[in-house]
């Protein structure tokens, strides 16, 4: 009886299977646990260290068990990257595979990894361990996988506000097109404030334009420029039929009277010899070839009306106050030389007879044509006289990087559907998002709509901390006033040199303390005849027309107003002896390789056979002694020169041309 | 040297331990009857069981041990909970951030935190098919009506810590679930907002919703549920299983299953109750607690760990971004066991939210005062309890096949989708 109240033997065999199952269960967590990758990884560390080391290096090495990580308060990340990159900061490591290789570049030496980890960069899972985890490639629930390297400059400019930042060709180029195409005038863009992009003024439009070609820009802008900055709106044939009627209808100003003029007699030649003199390819392009700062001109003869034209050149601040065209002081007669060149050379053959004038009577579709004008926020860009200003058309654009990327819309595009690949489309082709869009198509490239995406990607929606961002510096306004403030605008000096760093960046040499860098006397000489100081540079300064007194003017402001006093106090007193060791130098450290002397030497550098007329001898010294902190790209070496010895070569080079007066050189 | 012990010196030691043995424990392996009863009967934690049990009910295909296993799962979860508890921080960045943790660099935390998970989604079922057995096996009739009530809080209270729970990983998945359950809460009338206010401890999910509803996980109720398990199970004890009319059929009998007993004890004099079910019950059909009942226990609990180790081990608890309350998913969808009521709440705000849990819930709390009949208690399916069991399965199958549409069927906007497509 008593063996009958035991377990019957079934369950024995059934405790035994379960026993071990429970045995095998618990070794298979206890394996789960001691081989997870990131142990395995530090193994296999480990074997390569012993063979890329030698005893002593390996004796000195870290031992490099266990988890690491970087905490990064501020940031509120934990990256444990470290933890598999073990060779990251250790150049022994530079010629081997993932994940021990050491990181590329200077980036570790200028980034410090105990202040900015590696997911503000690089992006991905930090506190993974894994691979997978960390998100290498996308993976569901990570929101923000690793970049790849084409696009990680984004995340750059999550700190790097400047509009050119460092070391990031690619931000910068797409900053540099947002700036360009004017995307702010449309949408509020964190990082672009203050900034502004102006269309031409349309008020006089009416006077300005054939209609025939404002048809073909308003259906197609790239049809007539391939640069044009303006998009494709998309507009209807009945649109762009009302658009034409009211933006011809616009005429507030007629242009100046040119009823004197001669067209016959004009003279196509000296046309041709002032489009050069007066240097329009610095801004202009012609057949694809010169500047950008203004519009292109190859087919300017079909755009414009011929009175127009030559009313603009003779005062183009009279209808457009905006632009960066400066006023040349010419004569009818060359103004009606170069507009008749412009005319002949730039335009079709029907651009030759004066189109009959076009009046617009039709009042409902002047009145259509307004509603569409304003519908479409033309006046986002374009002045225009009763309309104020109407804020920003298109949506802001804060926090962009942070939309989720689920509730974008994509359309019938295949593509992964993230974030950076919705800005991309948006920006490459907005009308095939399977959303009615406002927003006119820029014909940007691929490779340009990539590099705009990318620096959009950068605007997170939460900031960082403050002691992380480099702000984009605001350079102060420059508006001088008094005769002096009057010829700079009249001459537009800041579409191209710059004061502190406010103005335009095609000249290379800013105003800051030009009143130290460059003899009055040269400066004033110079501006009625300006030449080429270097030969090799394409831009080069017009010859503005100017008469003698607004030249003095001009250079009189410079040597009172713009001077670095530490370039003025150099004593200039030279001995016989300094110059002697100065030409010494001058052979030995083979400045003739770049620079021409008398009748010998390179065409990189500028001619230097009349420096001392044209340089302060303080300047000289200063340049040679440290060119790179004046003018960072400089091509000019850095030779280190003693005090003594940059002495001894300003006072051989002040001395060649001193004796000769001559203000510029000949083009 | 071994040789050098003498051997009283040998008998001196064995009985100093026997000894400290019999102070925790006063009795030994028990090897005969009696002593098997007193194992029993002398142990705290042993005597929540009798010292003989019907052995028709120890037949596993009467119970399934579904109340074992949900208890099973309940230490499951006090005990991993804990162990939880000591990497969580219940405040919004890092509560996620600790879950991150436990992936990824805590020892075992992974594991750890699957089997929380998976546990606690299984003992919500588990404790279901308890519930429908109970019913199918009429055992809630007299004298186990309480029980029955006991029993159903403890599946509100299940389902409440399960609820509080999932939102603790702090990520898209949990703050959208109790967004959407904690909203269908406030369509009840006139309380409804203030319940949603005093469960968030504001309008919307924040840190002190977090916070609540980690003490209300951790804290509050699980000491209730354990009070009420303690009582729960304290009732079977005292009420007996029911279906100890059945008689187990020859070829068991013959297969030697539960080997019938010949002897009688009289246990009065050890547990005196005005309504003893001991008398009333056939000793014949009685086999001893020990190691019947206790073995089959424990098989049961190294099955239940054993599962929950391999479901562990193969499939990640979910966790997806941490939460962001601008960023809605579509679509929003509540704990699965809430997912019939959402159904609802699709087609009726007020059907969904309200009436139809409120009913559900005062039905069963009702349920054994009102089918007071005694007939087909203790076996499945009695033919007596056609009309009831007929009602109450096809409830079930109506409110499964709405949990399963609600998890399965739906997708963004919850329009329609086939689950394979």
């Amino acid at each position: 009886m008593e063996v009958k109240n035991v377990a019957p033997p079934r369950l024995h065999v059934v405790f035994a299977c379960l026993g071990v199952a429970f045995l095998l269960i618990f070794s298979w967590v206890l394996l789960h646990e001691g081989t997870t990758e990131w142990r395995s990884t530090q193994a296999r560390f480990g074997r390569l260290q012993a063979s890329v080391k030698n005893p002593h290096q390996l004796a000195q090495a870290a031992s490099v068990g266990g988890l690491r990580q970087i905490w990064l308060p501020d940031l509120g990340r934990i990256d444990r990257c470290g933890t598999c990159h073990l060779g990251i900061d250790d150049p022994a490591f530079a010629a081997v595979p993932a994940p021990f290789a050491t990181h590329p570049g200077t980036w570790l030496s200028t980034h410090p990894a105990d202040r900015f980890g590696c997911t503000p960069c690089h992006d991905g899972q930090g506190g993974a361990t894994d691979y997978t985890n960390a998100a290498h490639q996308p993976q569901p629930f990570v929101s923000r996988p690793m970049r790849p390297l084409e696009t990680i400059e984004a995340n750059c400019g999550a700190c790097h506000r400047a509009l050119d930042p460092p070391d990031a060709p690619r931000l910068a180029q797409g900053r540099r097109l947002i700036v360009e195409f004017g995307c702010f005038s449309c949408h509020e863009i964190p990082g672009f404030e203050g900034l502004t992009f102006r269309g031409p003024s349309l008020a006089s439009i009416g006077y300005k334009v054939r209609s025939g070609w404002l048809a073909v820009w308003l259906h197609d802008p790239k049809a007539y420029l391939p640069q044009s900055k303006m998009g494709n709106f998309r507009l209807s044939t009945q649109e762009i039929t009302s658009l034409q009627a009211f933006l011809l209808s616009q005429r507030a100003q007629p242009p100046l009277d040119s009823t004197g003029i001669d067209w016959k007699r004009a003279d196509a030649a000296n046309g041709r010899a002032l489009f050069g003199e007066l240097r329009c390819v610095s801004c202009h392009a012609v057949n694809g070839r010169g500047g950008t700062m203004g519009p292109e001109l190859t087919k300017i003869g079909d755009k414009v009306q011929r009175d127009w034209l030559f009313s603009y050149l003779k005062d183009p601040h009279r209808v457009q106050p905006d632009t960066p065209m400066l006023q040349y002081r010419l004569t009818d007669e060359q103004l009606r030389d170069l507009t008749s060149f412009l005319f002949d050379e730039y335009g079709s053959a029907a651009a030759a007879t004066e189109p009959p004038p076009v009046t617009y009577q039709d009042a409902r579709l002047v009145a259509e044509g307004r509603a569409v004008f304003e519908r479409r926020g033309c006046t986002s860009c374009h002045r225009l006289p009763g309309f104020k200003d109407t804020g920003r058309i298109g949506p802001s654009l804060a926090g962009i990087a942070d939309r989720d990327p689920d509730e974008l819309p994509y359309g019938s595009n295949i593509v992964r559907h993230t974030t950076d690949n919705y800005i991309f489309l948006k920006v490459l082709l907005p009308d095939t998002l399977g959303q009615p869009s406002s927003m006119p198509t820029f014909g940007f490239s691929p490779a340009d709509a990539a590099q705009i995406a990318l620096a959009l990607a950068s605007i997170r929606k939460a900031d960082l901390p403050a002691s992380y961002v480099v702000r984009r510096p605001a350079p102060a306004p420059y508006r001088p006033g008094g005769a002096f403030g009057e010829l700079v605008d009249r001459y537009r000096c800041l579409s191209c040199h710059s004061v502190n760093g406010y103005g335009g960046d095609l000249s290379t040499v800013p105003f800051d303390r030009i009143g130290s860098q460059l003899r009055r006397d040269y400066v004033a000489k110079y501006l009625l005849n300006p030449g080429a100081v270097r030969v090799s540079v394409e831009a080069r300064m017009p010859v503005f027309h100017m008469v003698p007194d607004e030249a003095k003017t001009i250079a009189e402001y410079f040597a009172d107003v713009f001077v670095d006093d530490s370039l003025e106090r150099y004593d200039a007193r030279f001995t016989a002896v300094e110059v002697r060791r100065g030409q010494e130098l001058y052979r030995r450290l083979g400045c003739q390789a770049c620079h021409q002397l008398g009748t010998k030497g390179g065409y990189v550098g500028p001619e230097l056979s009349t420096t001392g007329a044209r340089l302060k001898p303080g300047w000289i010294a200063a340049w040679l002694s440290k060119p790179q902190t004046y003018r960072p790209d400089t091509l000019q070496p850095d030779y280190g020169l003693s005090p003594a010895d940059a002495r001894a070569l300003t006072a051989y080079l002040s001395g060649s041309g001193a004796d000769r007066t001559r203000g510029g050189n000949t083009p | 040297m071994e040789t050098a012990v003498s051997e009283p010196r040998r008998n001196r030691v064995a009985n100093w331990l026997d000894a400290v043995r019999r102070s925790v424990c006063r009795v030994g392996w028990p090897v005969t009857d009696k002593d098997r009863a007193a194992a029993m009967i002398s142990s705290l934690f042993l005597h929540i069981h009798p010292a003989r049990v019907s052995r028709h009910a120890l037949k596993p295909t009467y119970t399934f041990a579904l109340g074992l296993i949900a208890g099973i799962l309940f230490v499951v979860l006090s005990v991993t909970g804990l162990a939880l508890m000591l990497y969580y921080v219940p405040y919004p960045p890092e509560a996620y951030r600790s879950m991150k943790d436990l992936q990824f660099v805590v020892t075992f935390g992974i594991v750890l935190r699957n089997i929380h998970r998976w546990s606690a989604h299984a003992m919500v079922l588990i404790v279901f098919l308890h519930m429908c057995r109970v019913f199918w096996t009429g055992s809630y009739k007299t004298p186990r009506e309480f029980n029955w009530v006991v029993g159903v809080v403890l599946l509100l209270l299940t389902l409440g810590l399960s609820f509080t729970g999932y939102l603790l990983p702090w990520d898209q998945l949990a703050f959208w679930a109790i967004t959407v359950g904690t909203n269908i809460a406030a369509y009840a009338p006139v309380v409804g907002d203030r319940v949603k206010f005093l469960l968030l401890g504001g309008h919307v999910i924040g840190p002190m919703t977090l916070l609540r509803f980690y003490v209300l996980h951790c804290v509050m109720l699980p000491l209730a549920m354990l009070m009420l398990i303690s009582l729960h199970v304290w009732r079977v004890r005292k009420d007996g299983l029911s279906g100890a009319d059945i008689r187990t059929s020859t070829e068991e009998e013959a297969a030697g299953v539960f080997p019938a007993s010949t002897k009688t004890y009289g246990l009065m004099a050890l547990s005196k109750r005005p309504r003893a079910s001991v008398e009333s019950r056939d000793p014949n059909d009685e086999v001893f607690a020990w190691p019947h009942l206790l073995y089959r226990e424990l098989l049961v609990a190294l099955g239940v760990i054993i599962t929950l180790h391999v479901v562990s081990l193969v499939f990640m608890a979910p966790l997806e971004e941490i939460a962001d309350p601008t960023r809605t998913p579509n679509p929003a969808k509540a704990p699965w066991y809430f997912l019939g009521l959402q159904e609802l709440v699709h087609y009726s705000a007020l059907v969904g939210g309200v009436i139809v849990p409120t009913m559900i819930v005062v039905a069963l709390l009702a349920l054994p005062y009102v089918d007071r009949g005694k007939a087909g208690a203790g076996r499945w399916f009695a033919p007596e309890r056609r009309v009831a069991n007929g009602v109450f399965t096809a409830l079930a199958a109506v409110f499964v096949a709405l949990t399963l549409i609600g998890t399965l069927f739906r997708g963004q906007n919850w329009a329609w989708v086939w689950p394979w497509k």
